[in-house]
């Protein structure tokens, strides 16, 4: 694909070859994160020969502001058994996980983040708490550039409210990251090059970052 | 031309910055910086000389940088002959 003519988006096969790609190199050189997986899906199992299907990264614990309880209830006063119930109750900071997919979109034609938090137990988490979790200059801006905006709909794959970046900037801001690499533009734009930029510009609203071995690694595959 | 040399704790790097998409260009689009300082900083200089927030951030390797980001990080990666260059685009208005 010349970069010049190149419209952002790619094919929900390119996707897929990109995304087997990008989780091996993840895993290679984020070793400190756990895996991306894809996971199958069989939506359109007649419509279309290919199976469908998605990343899946689950179980991240975000390093946000957490809340400022001193835990001064709990202290050397309490000469009782441990009792789990009352520990839970009497805990500082709650644990909270994240699980991320990137998901095709067939009208846009790029991949979408969607994201959901959730505790422990499984209880999901408001807005407003996520919020908490996500880098602060993430919170003040990203949420509201045109470029990356959120939204909240039904994930396209599991019946349940996920949060979303809205795809609707992402073909334009692909093509401009891709037009400012010279060899991308001699040589064409590279498909498994396409999730590690996207997930650099992505990836800055939730906290997930590209390590540069693995930006490199890309580049000189390329 | 010149040997190249790693760059120290008390090193400044010159950031380039250059206009793309629809972004106006600036008088002044080159600005040094010391190495230590994180890219953050590059970020709010284009903010604060364009009066806008939401601005569209990257580097030459199609890759946009997390604000955490050393800048020394950054030029040892991207960077050459002593120089960064950042390229910033606009927020499209909604249509």
């Amino acid at each position: 694909m010349e970069v010049l003519s190149w419209d952002g988006t790619l094919s929900s096969r390119d996707f897929q070859a990109a995304a087997r790609v990008f989780a091996e190199n993840w895993k290679q050189f984020n070793p400190a994160l756990p895996p991306w997986t894809w996971v199958p899906c069989l939506k359109q199992p007649s419509r279309l020969s290919q199976e469908q299907g998605y990343l899946s990264l689950e179980k991240i614990c975000l390093l946000g502001s957490n809340k400022e309880d001193e835990q001064e209830d709990v202290d050397e006063e309490e000469p009782e058994p441990v009792d789990n119930a009352t520990l839970i109750e009497s805990a500082g900071p709650q644990v909270c996980y994240y699980d991320f997919h990137i998901v095709y979109s067939d009208s846009y034609r790029v991949p979408v983040l969607y994201f959901r938090g959730y505790y422990i137990d499984g209880q999901p988490l408001a807005w407003d708490e996520i919020e908490k979790d996500l880098p602060a200059c993430s919170s003040k801006v990203l949420l509201e550039s045109k470029w990356t905006f959120i939204t909240q709909e039904e994930h396209p794959h599991l019946n349940r409210p996920w949060y979303k970046l809205h795809p609707c900037g992402t073909s334009e801001w692909m093509k401009l990251l891709f037009l400012g690499d010279e060899s991308l533009a001699t040589n064409g734009v590279a498909v498994e090059q396409y999730l590690v930029s996207w997930l650099s510009v992505v990836g800055q609203v939730v906290g997930l970052r590209i390590p540069f071995d693995m930006l490199n690694h890309h580049k000189s595959c390329n | 031309m010149s040997t190249t040399k790693s760059l120290t704790a008390t090193k400044k790097v010159v950031i380039h910055l250059r206009a793309t998409g629809d972004a106006p260009m600036l008088k002044q689009a080159k600005f040094k910086i010391p190495v230590m300082d994180k890219f953050a900083k590059v970020i709010d200089f284009l903010r604060r000389q364009l009066h806008r927030d939401t601005l569209f951030v990257y580097v030459n390797s199609a890759f946009s940088p997390n604000p955490d980001e050393l800048v020394m990080d950054l030029y040892n990666n991207f960077g050459f002959d002593g120089k960064l260059v950042v390229n910033y685009a606009c927020s499209m208005a909604w249509g």
